[in-house]
């Protein structure tokens, strides 16, 4: 009785110390990075594992002497660190990356959405901002593992092949800084496209299929009526290829290594230029268009019960 | 604790709140009126969840428009509708709750331990919220309003789909809580009787404006046995006698009726005899129980 009685007094006199919001949303979201890797994931844990395996495999075993760009005409250049993040049959994880990123993302709002325990989160001392931020940490920090990470131990294993020369790392300063900016700007970028997916179709499996059909389908569809524009010998066909999200966000991955960006067509590499400023303003625009959306169906889910 | 001045909340066409100005003490508040009065839309925008689209509301001393951030850290909220994870278990959902509330996880893992304590939850907290039966799941949505320590809880239908049993040890669990945690506590409702149970004060809305407000105890004192009278004419003498006999008790007075207390069957004879000394035609008489029933549907109606 006596210790029930001390309970009931240490919970009538509780004091809360609340932690700041900033720690709030950190905290939110690194819980939600470590669930991720939770074993009730197999098929993510699966998926980064061959991204792994596969850097091992073709770029750590298999590293071109080159690095990191190898000069393949007097046009073209192909370089390490784009090849990472492109199609399969030249080497590239693409298809693993924009699967971990569909599947992993899937229910980081579609879940909250469906047990609408939205609602509790949204009552407590963080807004609706915040609490997309909290959101997004999990899938940004997971692209990363999977794209900054392996591509900085590619970078590691070349300056280790040099015989760890200063002469490397003077020579590769930009090389260094450009896969960090790449791999947070794809990161960002699919962290975006997957909690627009999670928040507008709210099931999970749904939310991925819909992610991975929008960014492939949509590209292979594109690239499909590009070659039929060309055959047809309309003008300006190129600009068909920004409606593709994989085409516009490896655009701007070759403008930050200053590399000409190309597209193989039957089997030729053809050079396409686009001006900087449409890229950009099309990125911007696509991106804050969906950061808005999905800000907009979160708020509607508050009046809604 | 809450003072809405003017507040005016539109859904299109709708009105939800119409010009609503109240002030709400502390203590347990009850808000009362039917489905679709306004009373889950005033909730909210407490809240902070939704905004009024005119309006000042003070909640804790703290202006809505400025400090809803600051606010929420003094508020527990308990929805109405079913909005908790079924694949996590009681435990790990109190905690995580717990901590987007700003708990460090060792303060939240404990304060979660004791309110499922108190919320008499054994060894079913550690199972899968899926497997909780409708009671439980109505104590895991009040436990995770108050794993924080609120200043003041909300709770909104928080009987609703319970059967009577769990309603009756629901509504204790509030009162008990509320008491121990020194919480002040915001029901909202339209079962009267929740009101009675657990409330000081109580508020009743209907169509988006404040129709009462006023102390439980006092609205239970209105609860009355009466004879309600239709009488013709010479009525003011027939009242002055009626007076007369019963001094020390009220009666009351409208176009349409007198109500007279009940004492005892020789209540109808004072009556008659009142009547006759009036020479006052009685056209009706017959005894009325004044209960909270009566005095909501009143209002409501």
């Amino acid at each position: 009785m006596k210790n029930d009685a001390q309970i009931a007094e240490k919970f009538k006199d509780f004091k809360p110390s609340l932690n700041n919001r900033k720690n709030i949303i950190l905290g939110m979201g690194m819980r939600g990075f470590e669930k991720l890797f939770s074993l009730k994931n197999k098929s993510i844990l699966f998926l980064i594992g061959i991204v792994y395996l596969w850097t091992f495999a073709f770029y750590l075993l298999m590293g071109e002497d080159s690095y990191p760009c190898n000069t393949v005409s007097a046009e073209l250049q192909t370089c390490t660190h784009l090849n990472f993040y492109g199609d399969l049959q030249y080497g590239g994880t693409r298809i693993f990356l924009v699967l971990i990123a569909a599947v992993a993302s899937s229910g980081l709002i579609a879940n909250d959405l469906t047990d609408k325990s939205i609602h509790l989160y949204l009552s407590r001392p963080i807004s609706r901002i915040d609490y997309l931020i909290a959101r997004i940490i999990p899938i940004f920090l997971l692209m990363l593992t999977i794209t900054l990470l392996p591509n900085l131990s590619v970078f590691i294993s070349q300056f280790s092949r040099s015989g760890l020369s200063m002469d490397f790392l003077n020579e590769n300063m930009w090389t260094f800084s450009n896969l960090i900016l790449q791999a947070i700007f794809y990161s960002i970028s699919y962290s975006i496209i997957g909690i627009t997916f999670s928040a507008a179709i709210n099931r999970e499996s749904l939310a991925s299929a819909g992610f991975f059909g929008t960014v492939y389908g949509i590209s292979l569809i594109v690239e499909l009526f590009y070659q039929m524009m060309l055959i047809m010998e309309v003008d300006n066909a190129e600009f068909i290829l920004l409606l593709s999200i994989i085409h516009l966000l490896d655009i701007i991955s070759y403008k930050i290594f200053n590399v000409d960006y190309f597209v193989t067509i039957f089997g030729d590499p053809e050079i396409i230029e686009y001006s900087m400023i449409l890229i950009v303003s099309l990125y911007i625009f696509l991106f804050s268009s969906l950061l808005v959306s999905v800000n907009y169906i979160v708020s509607r889910m508050e009046v809604t019960k | 604790m809450i003072e809405a001045k003017n507040v005016i909340k539109k859904y299109g066409q709708v009105t939800a709140l119409d010009d609503f100005t109240v002030d709400i003490p502390k203590g347990k508040i009850g808000i009362l009126g039917p489905n679709g009065a306004g009373k889950s839309t005033f909730v909210k925008i407490a809240l902070g969840l939704i905004e009024s689209t005119s309006g000042e509301i003070t909640v804790l001393g703290e202006n809505l428009d400025r400090n809803s951030i600051e606010i929420r850290k003094k508020i527990g909220y308990m929805p109405e509708h079913d909005c908790i994870p079924n694949k996590m278990t009681g435990v790990e959902f109190l905690i995580e709750m717990g901590q987007v509330s700003g708990l460090d996880y060792q303060t939240a893992t404990q304060r979660t331990h004791e309110i499922l304590g108190h919320l008499r939850m054994g060894e079913e907290k550690y199972r899968l919220i899926e497997e909780y039966s409708g009671g439980m799941r109505q104590k895991i949505k009040l436990a995770q309003g108050l794993v924080h320590g609120p200043e003041l809880m909300f709770l909104d239908e928080p009987t609703s789909g319970l059967d009577p049993n769990a309603r009756q040890e629901m509504l204790e669990t509030i009162n008990g809580l509320a008491e121990i945690s020194n919480t002040n506590v915001l029901l909202s409702t339209h079962i009267l009787q929740d009101v009675e149970t657990v409330c000081d004060y109580v508020i009743i809305v209907n169509n988006g404006k404040l129709q009462i407000k006023e102390n439980v105890k006092e609205l239970i004192k209105r609860q009355t046995d009466t004879i309600q009278i239709r009488v013709g004419e010479n009525s003011k003498k027939f009242l002055s006698i009626l007076e007369q006999n019963n001094i020390k008790r009220k009666i009351e007075v409208n176009d349409r009726w007198i109500r007279v207390p009940y004492t005892n069957n020789d209540s109808f004879k004072e009556i008659i005899s009142a009547a006759a000394s009036a020479n006052c035609q009685l056209y009706e008489m017959e005894r009325v129980a004044v209960t909270m029933d009566n005095i909501y549907l009143e209002v409501v109606n």
